[in-house]
């Protein structure tokens, strides 16, 4: 992992990773910290955290056995207010030399994360994938522009809330989607919405992140011919993403993300998918991976 | 009429969808599911030869998809062939001429927006024969429940991602199958499993849309 410029939050202690499940469901904690340990070494900048639906307590020990043995420092990762609540109470800032923690994520229907700031600051990743609809229940934004009208009015939101926050301490998760499903046409919807954001001078300096292996979920590994899917892919959308503003993202350690030339398959591939529409960009995403 | 069956079939499960299109790259410039349906449809080839074409194509590649030997891309890719199809039956669908073996009803329960997978199993099911209506994402029990009445011999499926919601998928089932009792429940998500299944009174969870298939198969009303 050794692209300048490029934030890396370490995605594998997450319920939702089968082998991190494992270690949660048999309280193994000192194997979450062997995986914090093997993260940092890989050069994580934070180790995000994710113990799913168990309780705050839980999180709170989770978050202070990790802090005992790294210094890096973490992103607390839930959608319960009760959990952040808990992680940030006991997590230890001069233990990871003062920056202050990650909250990951908030979304306009979970506003009340706002709350926990005062006492305990964090950068928050605040999601644009999905605004308020007339009734005020969660819609999900299907183009550029509803992405970058939720991204506003959410950095407004947390301006109001949080006295004095800045664009550089606000993370803008756009929404990423998995490229080999992409027949509505989810990827350019994003790359239109990381440039609106990015020259929207309201919104000037602030970072944004996406979940980007989440890019590459349902894809072989390899191809036919036994070369890798993912990594290209994944490095693809990073040489398209970063000139449009991305500067951080939850991924793994184990890949080596790189920025590709223009001739790249992957970037071709990634390329043309921006001018297709519908079944064709399944067919070139089944081209690339054939 | 087994061998446009059978042609058919392959289109499905190779997903080549019409002749324009470059997929797969060995039948680049060949008729697709498209050509072929409405040329044999021209020539008097009898509606159910299509349909069990589009049946067998869809089989072969959702058991290849749940042995991990192809991925999303491919079923989506026989879907659309598949539809290429259905388009042409739709006539015999609707006048009647052209019967499916039962109704399924699916969505993605309350709070819930993820419907790639129901989606991946809505397709499936229809290709495997039976009339799908898809009540899409963020259902309420009362959604599911005004479907079923109207359509009160049918199967049902309930699609969860997030664990926040699976008490919202517990809470569906429970009403659907007390006041739908002979109505089989079928769950699913990447966070559903087997035990899941008995602890709330699901009637099946299958891991993969294939598995849906054959419960469906096993269990029709009519
Ligand atoms: C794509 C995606 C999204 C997209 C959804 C787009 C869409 N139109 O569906 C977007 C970006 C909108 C999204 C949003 C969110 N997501 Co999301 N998302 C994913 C992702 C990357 C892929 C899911 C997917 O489509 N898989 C592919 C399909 C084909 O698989 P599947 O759904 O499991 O379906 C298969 C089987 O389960 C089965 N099946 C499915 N349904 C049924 C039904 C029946 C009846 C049967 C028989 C079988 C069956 O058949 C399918 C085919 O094989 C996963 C991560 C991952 N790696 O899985 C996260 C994930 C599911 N999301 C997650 C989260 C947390 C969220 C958010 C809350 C994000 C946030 N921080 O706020 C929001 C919630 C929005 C909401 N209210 O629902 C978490 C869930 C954690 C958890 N366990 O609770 C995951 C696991 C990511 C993670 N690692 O944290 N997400």
């Amino acid at each position: 992992m050794s692209i300048p410029g490029l934030t890396l939050i370490a995605e594998s202690i997450n319920d939702s990773v089968p082998s991190t499940h494992v270690l949660f469901e048999e309280n193994n904690l000192q194997g979450i910290v062997e995986l914090a340990r093997f993260q940092a070494e890989k050069g994580a900048a934070y180790i995000d955290v994710n113990v799913g639906l168990r309780t705050p307590a839980f999180m709170a020990e989770v978050v202070q056995k990790i802090q005992q043995h790294i210094s890096l420092p973490l992103s607390i990762d839930t959608p319960d207010p009760e959990m952040a609540a808990a992680a940030l109470e006991v997590y230890d800032r001069a233990r990871s030399g003062d920056p202050i923690p990650i909250l990951n994520s908030i979304s306009e229907a979970r506003l009340e994360m706002f709350d926990l700031y005062q006492k305990h600051p964090f950068i928050p990743i605040l999601l644009a994938t999905e605004g308020k609809d007339e009734f005020g229940g969660i819609k999900m934004n299907k183009t550029a522009a509803e992405t970058h009208a939720t991204a506003r009015s959410i950095v407004h939101i947390a301006r109001q809330r949080v006295e004095g926050l800045s664009n550089d301490k606000i993370i803008i998760d756009p929404g990423i989607m998995p490229i080999g499903s992409d027949s509505t046409g989810n990827f350019r919807r994003l790359m239109n919405a990381m440039q609106l954001i990015h020259q929207d001078s309201d919104l000037a300096g602030v970072n944004m992140s996406v979940g980007l292996s989440n890019f590459t979920v349902m894809l072989p590994p390899q191809k036919a011919d036994g070369s890798a899917v993912k990594g290209p892919l994944e490095s693809a959308f990073l040489t398209m993403a970063m000139p449009l503003g991305l500067n951080t993202i939850v991924g793994s350690v184990k890949r080596k993300y790189a920025l590709l030339p223009p001739d790249h398959p992957a970037m071709q591939c990634l390329t043309d998918v921006l001018n297709l529409e519908g079944m064709e960009i399944i067919m070139r995403v089944m081209s690339y991976i054939s | 009429m087994q061998e446009i069956t059978e042609r058919i079939a392959t289109c499905v499960e190779l997903g080549k969808i019409s002749k324009t299109t470059p997929f797969p790259p060995h039948m680049k410039g060949q008729d697709g599911a498209d050509e072929i349906a409405a040329e044999a449809l021209k020539n008097g080839v009898h509606p159910d030869a299509l349909l069990a074409g589009c049946m067998q194509g869809m089989e072969r590649i959702g058991k290849q998809y749940s042995e991990n030997l192809v991925f999303v891309p491919n079923l989506l890719m026989s879907a659309a062939a598949m539809n290429a199809v259905m388009k042409h039956l739709k006539p015999y669908l609707e006048s009647g001429a052209l019967k499916r073996k039962g109704t399924f009803i699916i969505g993605t329960v309350a709070g819930d927006l993820h419907d790639l997978g129901k989606n991946l199993v809505a397709m499936t099911i229809k290709g495997g024969g039976f009339e799908v209506i898809d009540l899409g994402v963020d259902c309420s029990t009362e959604k599911f429940l005004n479907a079923i009445a109207q359509h009160p011999d049918c199967s049902v499926g309930l699609s969860a991602l997030l664990t926040t919601t699976l008490i919202n998928m517990e809470k569906s089932v429970q009403a659907i199958k007390k006041a739908h009792p002979s109505v089989k429940v079928l769950i699913g998500g990447a966070p559903v499993t087997d035990n899941y299944c008995r602890q709330i009174g699901a009637d099946f969870y299958s891991a993969n849309p294939q598995g849906a298939v054959e419960f469906l198969n096993k269990n029709k009303n009519i």
